[in-house]
């Protein structure tokens, strides 16, 4: 293969990695404080695309158009109005279910998941049919032979992995990050240190759906383009990937990302049928390597919860 | 006895899990600056008392108060904010955290660096050994390195009172004899310490009153000096 299509692979590869890995690391962060799984994560994803796209459609309106200004905006209302809706999720319906079965969690969590798709689908103007997303990154390019430097997914890529890795220093250099870190290994002893733990939750669940929220803007700005049904697939490729990695880790989870983005990718250049199945070849490796290795790649004991 | 003079009151304390009580009718008071024991065997209610205390086992009924203010059924990080602090049953160090980190999570409620500091040196020079291992993962250390921590993570909060629920449990005498003088000199500091144990004659050693719980309730108590005359814990206790 010309070495020009190779770079071109990887480098869209990578671009795909960083957006599951930012997925990967809420429901990563979400096990290791509470021991649950938020499947509406995916959705929470989507909404956050959707709140992006109508931040802007209201700027665009109010004639507001400079175009750092917007992206900064928007990517800001998504950040925050996730965080705002995942502080919300954790307040009334996962921390009032943590005396019921774990399964309880599990449904209700899907079930909300379909109430977001449903409710974006319904009341978003033409929800049902994709929505065109904004081109708001400088779109020059560079061309090294077969392999064209985009400057919009250099920014992507750059912007989502700092935001990662804003996460982990937050969560490993903070006392905040302390306080997460004993409530994974131990609440009830981490409450004993005088840490709220509803609180650490609240702020925990606020994190990791902001992450989702940047990552629904950079998956559109990316695509061009979010649907209602997007939160989906996203959801079970963060949740595949953070598993996959090791939930509870946050390293796990980002290789876990980049994992799949690589099988992906792989799926669709590198095998003799048609580039549509690769969705079914990298979840058909991830299914191997989770029986091969069931608590993950970066498995307990060698890696910290989160 | 003056209000200030007692730090915690327990009141006809009953509490439990699911429906059945294990704490019945229970009432102690620990005075200000001393140490204040309860004796009693496994399955006594020793450690529900102490759960109690802590707002993790809210009781059914009765009354905790801790300096003059109702604790009862408090949420657990409120009674630590009022300057109660824990060195739990089974020592409970995280283990994936480093010996530091466990330290200043004993100090999550102190936000001053320098205060911080200060107290780590103050550990530090009690347990040298925590210094020297600053790094290193805390569920790598040894039974008696960990109950070290443990101590050490109790006192980084400055508390004014110290809930200590089985220290000598699992270790060696040795490390038992240390730890019991290391009370012993924190509370001759002035912090008030209630001092729960099966091991009731180290126990009695340094205390300066106890109680004596069985199934649930209060079946002596008094002086530490009266509660080794005394024929029922003689009986059970010193056989």
């Amino acid at each position: 293969m010309d070495a020009g299509v190779l770079a071109q692979y990887v480098f869209n590869g990578v671009m795909l990695g960083v957006i599951y890995a930012m997925v990967a690391v809420g429901f990563t962060l979400f096990f290791g404080v509470l021991d649950v799984i938020q499947f509406a994560h995916g959705d929470v994803v989507m909404a956050g695309a959707f709140v992006g796209l109508a931040t802007y459609l209201a700027l665009h309106a109010l004639g507001i158009a400079a175009p750092a200004v917007v992206v900064l905006v928007v990517a800001c209302a998504a950040g925050l109005g996730m965080a705002l809706l995942g502080a919300i999720i954790a307040r009334w319906l996962i921390l009032p279910l943590r005396a019921a079965p774990a399964f309880n969690t599990l449904l209700v969590t899907l079930m909300l998941g379909s109430i977001l798709r449903e409710l974006v689908r319904l009341f978003y103007p033409n929800g049902s049919n994709p929505q065109p997303f904004p081109r708001l990154l400088p779109s020059a390019s560079a061309n090294l032979g077969h392999f064209t430097l985009r400057l919009d997914t250099t920014l992507l890529i750059v912007t989502g992995l700092v935001t990662i890795v804003i996460v982990n220093l937050v969560v490993r250099r903070t006392r905040l990050g302390l306080a997460i870190r004993a409530v994974a290994q131990d609440s009830e002893t981490a409450r004993v240190m005088g840490i709220d733990f509803e609180r650490v939750v609240l702020v925990t669940f606020a994190i990791g759906s902001a992450l989702a929220g940047f990552a629904g803007v950079v998956y559109g700005l990316y695509y061009n383009e979010v649907n209602f049904d997007i939160g989906l697939l996203l959801g079970v490729i963060g949740f595949s990937a953070a598993v996959v990695g090791g939930l509870g880790s946050i390293y796990g989870a980002i290789l876990g990302g980049f994992l799949f983005a690589a099988l992906q990718t792989i799926g669709s250049v590198a095998l003799p049928v048609s580039s549509a199945y690769s969705n079914v070849f990298a979840f058909a490796v991830v299914i191997v390597l989770m029986t091969w290795k069931p608590t993950g790649l970066i498995a307990e004991p060698a890696s910290e919860r989160v | 006895m003056t209000e200030a003079a007692r730090a915690l009151e327990v009141e006809h304390l009953f509490a439990g899990y699911d429906r059945a009580d294990v704490l019945v009718d229970v009432s102690i008071t620990a005075r200000a600056g001393e140490i204040t024991c309860i004796l009693g065997s496994n399955g006594s209610g020793k450690t529900t008392l102490v759960r109690s205390i802590l707002g993790l086992t809210p009781p059914r009924r009765g009354r905790i108060v801790f300096d003059g203010a109702d604790i009862t059924g408090l949420p657990t990080h409120r009674v630590i904010a009022l300057g109660i602090a824990c060195i739990p049953e089974g020592r409970k160090v995280f283990p994936k955290l480093t010996i530091e980190e466990n330290l200043r999570l004993g100090a999550y409620r102190e936000t001053d660096e320098a205060t911080i500091r200060k107290r780590l040196g103050e550990v530090h020079s009690i347990f040298p050994k925590l210094e020297e291992r600053r790094t290193q993962l805390a569920g790598t250390m040894s039974g008696g390195e960990q109950a070290m921590l443990s101590i050490g993570r109790g006192l980084m909060s400055g508390p004014r009172m110290l809930l200590i629920d089985e220290p000598s449990l699992g270790l060696s005498p040795l490390f038992v004899r240390q730890n019991f003088e290391v009370i012993r000199r924190v509370n001759e500091q002035g912090v008030t310490v209630l001092l729960v144990e099966q091991n009731a004659h180290q126990t009695l050693a340094i205390a300066h009153r106890g109680y004596v719980l069985s199934k649930g309730r209060v079946v002596a108590e008094g002086s530490a000096a009266a509660l080794r005359d005394n024929e029922e814990v003689r009986r059970a206790y010193f056989g």
